[in-house]
């Protein structure tokens, strides 16, 4: 009994997590890097495949502020999740898995928020 | 190629006959009544019918043979008594029944339409029902059926124009015995010739009913050519018993 | 040599039926040591059933559905279908020394045994009762020729029209067909052709498809008691009808199409506009009469296709009312869309939610206490009823009237017992004696009239009425028409008395109409003492409720269960500044009784009465368009489910009123409909348990308190509003919308020739 208790506690304050990819903060921003190069390296061709009506420019401006956004992850986990997925994004990109409309969303305003209090509900329609 | 066309035509040759066979069955089921009403001039709720002093005593006593409560149990006999009082059941007629038995109209509608005998459509004074079934029909019906078409000038499903006759043909009537055979309102005038039905309609026309029965000689349904069997005096008592009991 | 195989058939059958009664033996006797129950067996598995039960209940008992037609359990038994036929091995019967003689041969018994028992002839299995120790076999090889055999003959004269038949998809002799059917046909005969009868504007016959199973003939003859249908003629010319030229005309009509097994009685407004694959069915409740019969609506693309009845055995059993089943197209025409203000030039102009609400709340700030009222119509559910409530309330306003009188003296709607139907409507079922004050339930509560039909009919109930004479579906004792024979009664001097005296199970019903009345405390008072009075004679024990109130409209009970006052005498008597009529169409108050200046506002889902002559009209959801709470006239909470949205800018009531509360500046604290059950549950819990009956018994203390009215009878005859057909078919706003009512209206004033009918089919 006492030794349950007791690898209980120690299993509680060392915690080993297993790694997806990266052992440590570096290998998991190494990743990153080279996820950002080559998305930096796509997006001429994007442009040029998908026929977007925007500049090299403003793509690459797009893939920066995608990065931007998660720039406050510090979890290796988290990075190589957010890279992998990242890594979908990019092969459906260059595969031509995604349609023009599907890339032309990064570009989108964010939506307007559903009402949530009663009366815009109300005002909203039937059921909101 | 040829063979078979020829082979089609005749199988939808039987095909369509069978077909037409099928439908003067239907036809000539009931009496070719429809067995849904339509107003006509001289069948309509409207039609007088009013039972007479002495039918409405028949009912009361009919009524009372079935139990208390089961009033209906007297549709027949007096949808019977109606159609003898009008010659036939008109629309009223049948309302009339249910009002006084107090039932429904459509259970009186059911009874009546069910059996062949309730007339539904005017019939003649005397309604000739000549059967054609197989017995008759071997017995010669053919002839007594066209000798009362050719007297009467109707055909089957018809009256003549004064009321007086009517004719239809009709599935056996259980007189095989004394094929072939009419009946005429409840009576049935059997072994018939051309001649006698002939006799017997002019008969009618004079206004007088002749007697019912066979009209070869016979008394009833015995044999025609005299007895084949029990030719002797029956035997007496303890025939065949025996002789040491 | 062709005789070989039926002898060793014979002989392996004796040696099959000696070893199965050898080993069923043992099992019979211990069972029916227990109880006098019967066992059979269903396929071999054993089940106990009652005598008397018939094959195909013991076959249902133990799960095994046998196929039938005209097999309806709430009918009576026809057995002329014969697609239930059903193998049955009887077990060897014991030998009876007494019965067969002693001097016979036991080969004589052996012979007749031989004869009996292997020859089994399929028996109908609905018309057969059970005997001890029979084995059904519902899929032996016999059963299922014989099935196949019935099938075929049933098909010989059934049309194959069913990609144009309305039945298609919901054909009991289309799946039972794919079923046990015959995978072609034999016939190449004519197939017989029934002309169609022209019933009535509600149900379409296509009288070829029809295979006699006589169900409507027993239903219009047991159930609605209207003998119109018939099977007339005979053979193959038997065909179902009406003989003459005439509309089957009965409140209940519409269930035939429900009992139809084909496609031969189908509904015409229904007729070529959905296939019951492609709706979706909302499980709901009905409000156009009080009975809350329950109801299935089935809904495609946002409309109301059809309504279908769902069983509850306490309420409507299975079936509903023509107004229930055909009203529904009334949901489609005359609605409220958007909201209204009326302008300068007194037209009503369409505005936006925001501007109307804006408007409304300015209103009802601008008003207080006696200034502001409210009534309430017949079909609001019980969340805005309790959010007018609230609303008004918080304005200090307690003028909240339904558009139904109910009379106020003595203990008025303060004890429940009052004023519902306190012996429910399957109590009646146990009734032996029902005194009908003012009402005629055929039209105020068709269901509730069915299951007095039923009752009479089975249970020999004595009916008796006091009020206008009208045409019931059962016989009954006419008393009077004026209320001064309930005074005769009360005095124990009219005839009826001694009738009264020996029930055993009593029941009065009050009709709600009567109540309407200006002397309506006083009859109220009568038939209290007359209830209470039987009560005492017959002894019943104290669970049995005497008095009962039949209401006509779905909202009532709520209303007066959370405290709102009937009848609209304060209103008149203190007439406001601003009215919220919610869906009052009534007709009750008029302008002409209001203040010059004063504000109506209707709110509602039909363009009815109400609504002409308001200033502001908020539009409601109807019942299929809102999640309400609705109790119906035995104090039973039932709700209504979401079938569709409400068209246009239309809102659920409880919301509008809602966000009235919020622009007013006193929100009302509730924002779901979880939460306004809550605050429902808060002033009257009974009203949140859904399919429950809260009991209701202060009957004494309510006649007691009854005593105290001091009112004079009048001398006119109690007349029930609605007395003829004619008067069934449109009684609110969404019936009066409907066409489809608008035809029976029609064709039962002028003939069902005069209802002019598409020309397809």
């Amino acid at each position: 009994m006492a030794s349950a208790a007791a690898t209980r506690g120690t299993s509680a304050a060392v915690k080993v997590v297993k790694p997806i990819f990266s052992r440590d903060l570096d290998e998991a921003k190494r990743r990153v890097r080279e996820l950002y190069r080559a998305w930096y390296r796509e997006v001429p061709n994007t442009v040029a495949l998908f026929q977007l009506d925007i500049s090299v420019r403003q793509g690459r401006d797009k893939v920066r502020e995608m990065f931007n956004k998660n720039k406050h992850v510090t979890d290796p986990r988290v990075i190589d999740m957010l890279v992998i997925k990242g890594k979908m994004e990019l092969q459906e990109t260059i595969n031509v898995w995604k349609q023009k409309t599907h890339i032309m969303r990064y570009f989108h305003e964010t939506e307007t928020p559903r009402p949530t209090d009663f009366l815009s509900k109300f005002y909203a329609g039937h059921d909101p | 190629m040829l063979l078979s066309s020829v082979l089609r035509t005749a199988l939808s040759h039987t095909v369509r006959r069978v077909r037409r066979l099928h439908q003067t069955a239907v036809r000539s089921g009931a009496g070719g009544a429809l067995f849904v009403h339509r107003d006509t001039p001289e069948n309509n709720p409207d039609t007088p019918f009013e039972f007479t002093e002495e039918n409405l005593k028949r009912i009361d006593a009919i009524v009372k043979m079935y139990p208390e409560g089961h009033k209906a149990a007297a549709t027949i006999p007096v949808l019977d008594l109606a159609q003898r009082q009008h010659g036939w059941l008109p629309i009223s007629a049948m309302n009339k029944v249910a009002e006084v038995l107090d039932v429904p109209p459509m259970r009186v509608y059911e009874v009546a339409t069910f059996y062949t005998m309730f007339q539904r459509k005017p019939v003649g004074k005397y309604h000739i029902q000549v059967c054609t079934t197989t017995p008759c029909m071997l017995c010669n019906s053919d002839s007594i059926l066209e000798a009362i078409q050719n007297k009467l000038g109707i055909k089957v499903g018809e009256s003549t124009p004064d009321r007086m006759f009517s004719l239809i043909e009709v599935e056996c009537l259980g007189a095989c015995v004394n094929a072939p055979m009419v009946q005429i309102n409840d009576n049935y005038y059997e072994d018939l010739e051309p001649k006698d039905i002939e006799h017997i309609i002019d008969e009618l026309k004079a206004g007088r009913v002749p007697p019912p029965g066979p009209r070869n000689g016979r008394f009833s349904c015995e044999p025609a050519g005299g007895l084949t069997s029990l030719t002797e005096p029956p035997p007496g008592p303890g025939f065949g018993v025996r002789a040491d009991l | 040599m062709l005789r070989l195989p039926v002898v060793s058939r014979a002989l392996s059958g004796v040696a099959h039926t000696k070893g199965y009664g050898a080993a069923a033996g043992n099992v019979r006797t211990a069972a029916t040591t227990a109880s006098n129950l019967v066992e059979v067996f269903v396929d071999g598995k054993p089940v106990l059933v009652e005598p008397g039960t018939t094959v195909l209940q013991a076959c249902e008992k133990v799960g095994v559905q046998i196929p039938r037609f005209c097999y309806h359990e709430r009918l009576s038994v026809a057995g002329n279908c014969r697609m239930c036929l059903v193998e049955i091995e009887k077990a060897p019967k014991v030998l009876n020394i007494n019965s067969v003689g002693k001097s016979t041969h036991w080969l004589l018994w052996l012979a007749v045994m031989v004869l009996e028992d292997l020859n089994p002839v399929p028996v109908a299995a609905c018309a057969m009762p059970v005997m001890k120790g029979w084995n059904i076999l519902t899929n032996s090889e016999k059963t299922k020729k014989a099935r196949e055999g019935v099938m075929e003959f049933l098909l010989a004269n059934h049309p194959l029209d069913c990609p144009i038949c309305d039945q298609g998809g919901e054909c009991d002799l289309q799946d039972q067909s794919m079923m046990f059917g015959s995978d072609r046909s034999r016939f190449t005969e004519g197939k017989r052709a029934v002309e169609d009868k022209n019933i009535g504007p509600l149900i379409k016959t296509i009288m070829t498809r029809c295979i006699q199973c006589t169900r409507c003939i027993r239903f219009a003859s047991e159930i609605a008691g209207v003998d119109d249908l018939g099977t007339t003629g005979r053979g193959n010319e038997m065909q179902v009808g009406t003989y003459v030229e005439k509309m089957f005309m009965s409140e209940l009509s519409g269930n035939v199409i429900d009992i139809c097994p084909v496609g031969a009685l189908t509904s015409k407004p229904y007729a070529f506009t959905a296939r019951p694959w492609e709706t979706r069915k909302t499980e709901s409740i009905d409000v156009l009469d009080a009975v809350g019969s329950n109801i299935v609506v089935s809904t495609r693309g946002g409309e109301v296709m059809r309504i279908l009845p769902r069983l509850n055995e306490d309420v409507n059993e299975e079936w509903i009312s023509d107004k229930t089943r055909f009203a529904y197209d009334g949901l489609k025409r005359q609605r409220l869309t958007q909201p209204m203000v009326k302008d300068i030039s007194g037209q009503l102009v369409p505005t936006s939610w925001e501007d109307v609400l804006t408007r409304v709340a300015g209103a009802l700030q601008g008003a207080q206490g006696k200034d502001v009222a409210a009534i309430v119509g017949g079909l609001v559910d019980a969340e805005a009823l309790i959010a007018l409530k609230d609303l008004l309330n918080q304005l200090n306003s307690d003028n909240l009237c339904t558009e139904e009188v109910f009379p106020m003296a003595g203990a008025g709607t303060d004890l429940r017992s009052n004023y519902l139907l306190n012996t429910r409507i399957s109590g009646i079922e146990e009734a032996d004696l029902l005194l009908l004050v003012g009402t005629n339930p055929r039209y105020e509560a068709p269901l509730f009239s069915a299951r007095v039909r039923k009752s009479w009919l089975h249970n020999d109930l004595q009916v008796a009425l006091v009020g206008r004479k009208v045409d019931l579906s059962y016989t009954y004792e006419h008393l009077g028409e004026s209320a001064q024979v309930l005074q005769e009664i009360v005095a124990g001097t009219h005839p009826f008395c001694k009738n009264l005296a020996q029930a055993k199970h009593p029941v009065v019903v009050l009709g709600s109409a009567c109540l309407q009345r200006d002397d309506g405390a006083a009859v109220h008072s009568l038939v209290s003492t007359i209830a209470q009075n039987v009560r005492v004679t017959s002894g019943v024990q104290d669970s049995w409720k005497v008095l009962n109130v039949l209401h006509r409209v779905a909202s009532q009970v709520a209303a007066l269960d959370l405290g709102y006052k009937a009848g609209v005498e304060a209103i008149r008597n203190n007439p406001p500044k601003v009215l919220f009529l919610l869906g009052a169409d009534g007709g009750c108050v008029t302008r002409q009784d209001l203040p010059k200046n004063s504000l109506i506002i209707y709110q509602g889902h039909h363009g009815d009465i109400g609504a002409p002559m308001a200033d502001i009209i908020l539009p409601g959801a109807a019942y299929t368009e809102k999640c309400g709470t609705y109790v119906n006239t035995e104090g039973r909470a039932q709700q209504t489910r979401v079938a569709v949205t409400s068209p246009g800018m239309a809102r659920e009531d409880w919301k509008i009123i809602r966000a009235i509360s919020e622009l007013a500046g006193i929100t009302l604290p509730y924002d779901t409909l979880d939460e306004v059950r809550n605050r429902l549950a808060e002033v009257a819990p009974n009203l949140v348990r859904y399919d429950d009956v809260e009991e209701a018994n202060y009957f004494k203390q309510a006649n007691e308190l009854s005593k105290a009215v001091n009112q004079t009878l009048l001398s006119e005859p109690l007349v029930p509003p609605q007395l003829t057909v004619r008067d069934f078919y449109m009684t609110d706003p969404i019936s009066r919308a409907s066409q489809t009512m608008a035809k029976c209206v029609k064709a039962v004033t002028e003939g069902a020739q005069a209802v002019e009918e598409p020309s397809i089919c």
